[in-house]
């Protein structure tokens, strides 16, 4: 009986060295906290953290163009682990840049040695599932992440609110992981591989037979849906987000905005996309109910929000409904995308518009609380009303949270509307009208909750003056971000295009 | 009485699974959704251990040791939390009391 069909070829290293860079890093960091002298951890874990994520974005350079698997085809290097992996390296450098003084003067916390490693894990997470070719490694990688960012929750350990919004997270994100792995049980058994190409070709041929295991599947694809439903936040499995970010030290609530929601969408591309592809007519009705409800509960709770993390983080499912459109659209046509391509493969809009909407989303929402934590710098809370005034006692401050408050509602020419552009263009083309609609009156309703930011700090008189503090880095890391939000739509074509020409490997 | 065979073993685990996730839902003390969720895992990986069986590969049982592993890692992370939280919370196990965050 041949029971084990191993491929005996050893794996290609090359492949993975942006991942491996990235491991090591987290191994030196570890190494360092324990051997450094306390007061050099600062300035020498933020130095190197910044350093190892630069090199990992460098190495990725050679992963370009690559559409291989390795590791027994556990291991993908293709383009979506490209795309996905730079917007991933760039949400984690742009928080070191955010977090790094807020940490630092943290009360209550872990030592300072402790968050970086804990964040070079949950990036590592992130990018093996961005990379992932199997559900074993699809599972692995997710978790990493989010146990890394549940204890990341929990970093002021001596807060109530801080312990209490990890614990709630921690709670619901276990229940949805054991979901995910009942349904990632049903799908190995009713496909007979964990890997996904095989998968997929399994599903083709059930699809094609109408066999009558079609109604199983369907239930593991539910079920997928509810396991990874929760790590992205989609209404109704939104129930931890609000008390997780409100409760997390800020620049960490920036991160696990951005990250673990990244994940979870390179989680479902790979697997839906790519595994369960042939079953799409199933899955994409599912998604567009699931992207209307989301985005209506979000933007509709928002507007009552006084506390401005609150609101963020209501906004924030509202944009995991926006993401969801994009997905809903998938067809898999054939023929090219947006521009040129390269007419070969097919392409598809639905997917490339989700990952140009995370790089956006990366850079809007990050930058948003990067300018919430520059205000509790100097001695502010995270209200409504700690913003007033903040245009005349700091122009530039205001300036930069009006640009982003602006650019998550997608207003032109700023990076948030580009995006929503994209997966409203996706939409229309997948015959999803009713949901282009959708996406269009939800963010003029959004319009209310972000304008009123704007307008508190223009109009109102301030309360008291802004304490001095001296954060150079977030400072730079907000500058970044304004240029990118400002900057990046102009090229948002090229970027589409390479998002295209690389999702086209997918299908 | 026939043989036993994969489908004893899928209604078991299947069995389990609703189980722990009544018990998720229900149960208001931490440490007990904890458990179940725990249970839910379990019967997750039995499952895959018998489908692997049944589909005669090994990947079942190999996922099934790797979801181990994660589930280990998932109890340290909650207990240090739960230890952290019960510093400075009076019931710590009852998620009822966990209010001090909402709208």
């Amino acid at each position: 009986m041949d029971l084990i069909n191993l491929n005996l070829t050893g794996p290609d290293w090359s492949l993975v060295v942006p991942q491996l860079i990235v491991f090591g890093l987290a191994l030196v960091l570890l190494f360092l906290d324990a051997f450094l002298p306390n007061e050099r951890h600062y300035t020498w874990l933020t130095a190197i953290s910044l350093l190892g994520y630069a090199a990992a974005m460098v190495a990725l350079y050679w992963q370009h163009g690559e559409d291989r698997a390795t590791f027994n085809g556990a291991f993908r290097a293709d383009g979506l682990t490209v795309f996905l992996s730079v917007i991933i390296l760039s949400a984690a450098i742009l928080s070191v840049m955010v977090s790094a003084s807020y940490v630092e003067r943290l009360e209550g916390r872990m030592p300072i040695g402790e968050f970086y490693v804990l964040l070079a894990f949950s990036i590592l997470g992130a990018l093996l599932t961005a990379a992932a070719g199997d559900l074993v490694m699809l599972f692995v990688g997710i978790e990493l992440s989010s146990l890394a960012t549940y204890v990341l929750t929990a970093f002021a350990k001596r807060r109530v609110t801080s312990v209490e919004g990890a614990l709630k997270y921690f709670l619901l994100g276990i229940f949805a992981s054991a979901i995910l792995i009942y349904a990632m049980a049903w799908t190995y058994g009713l496909t007979g591989s964990t890997n996904l190409d095989e998968i997929r070709s399994a599903i083709q041929d059930t699809v094609a037979g109408q066999d009558r295991q079609e109604a199983s599947l369907l239930l593991a694809l539910l079920l997928l849906t509810v396991g990874l439903g929760f790590k992205i936040a989609a209404v109704p499995f939104h129930m931890w987000t609000p008390d997780a970010y409100d409760g997390a030290p800020t620049p960490v609530t920036g991160f696990m905005s951005v990250v673990p929601k990244a994940a979870g969408f390179a989680a479902i591309v790979r697997i839906m996309v790519q595994g369960l592809g042939p079953m799409r007519n199933d899955w994409t009705d599912l998604l567009a109910v699931l992207a209307l409800i989301t985005m209506a509960f979000g933007n509709i709770v928002a507007i009552s929000q006084r506390n401005i993390k609150r609101m963020l983080a209501y906004s924030s499912i509202a944009h995991t409904g926006y993401m969801l459109v994009g997905l809903a659209a998938y067809q898999a046509r054939e023929g090219t995308g947006f521009g040129s391509g390269n007419g070969a493969g097919s392409a598809d809009l639905g997917v490339s518009s989700v990952l140009y909407y995370i790089l956006a989303y990366t850079f809007m929402n990050i930058g948003a609380f990067a300018v919430v934590a520059w205000i509790q710098h100097r001695g502010r809370g995270m209200t409504l009303d700690d913003f007033a005034g903040l245009a005349s006692s700091n122009p530039a401050a205001a300036v930069a949270m009006t640009i982003f408050m602006v650019s998550l509602m997608g207003v032109p020419p700023l990076l948030g509307f580009y995006a929503k552009y994209y997966v409203i263009v996706a939409a229309i083309d997948a015959d999803l009208l009713w949901l282009a609609l959708a996406v269009v009156i939800l963010s003029a309703v959004s319009a209310y909750y972000y304008l009123r930011v704007v307008a508190v700090m223009y109009f109102n008189p301030p309360e008291r003056q802004l304490g001095a503090s001296s954060t150079w880095l977030l400072n730079a890391g907000i500058a970044v971000m304004v240029i990118a939000n400002l900057a990046l739509g102009l090229f948002s074509s090229r970027l589409v295009d390479l998002a295209d020409r690389w999702t086209g490997a997918l299908t | 009485m026939g043989e036993i065979g994969v489908n004893h073993f899928l209604f078991l685990s299947a069995a389990l699974f609703i189980i722990g996730m009544m018990g998720v839902l229900i149960r208001r003390n931490i440490l007990i959704i904890f458990m179940c969720v725990e249970l839910m895992v379990t019967a997750a990986n039995m499952s895959l251990i018998a489908f692997g069986w049944e589909l005669n590969s090994l990947q079942g049982q190999s996922f099934a040791l790797f979801t181990i592993a994660v589930a280990a890692a998932e109890a340290a992370v909650g207990l240090a939390i739960i230890i952290a939280l019960s510093r400075r919370v009076r019931t710590p196990v009852d998620v009822d009391e966990m209010r001090t965050l909402r709208d």
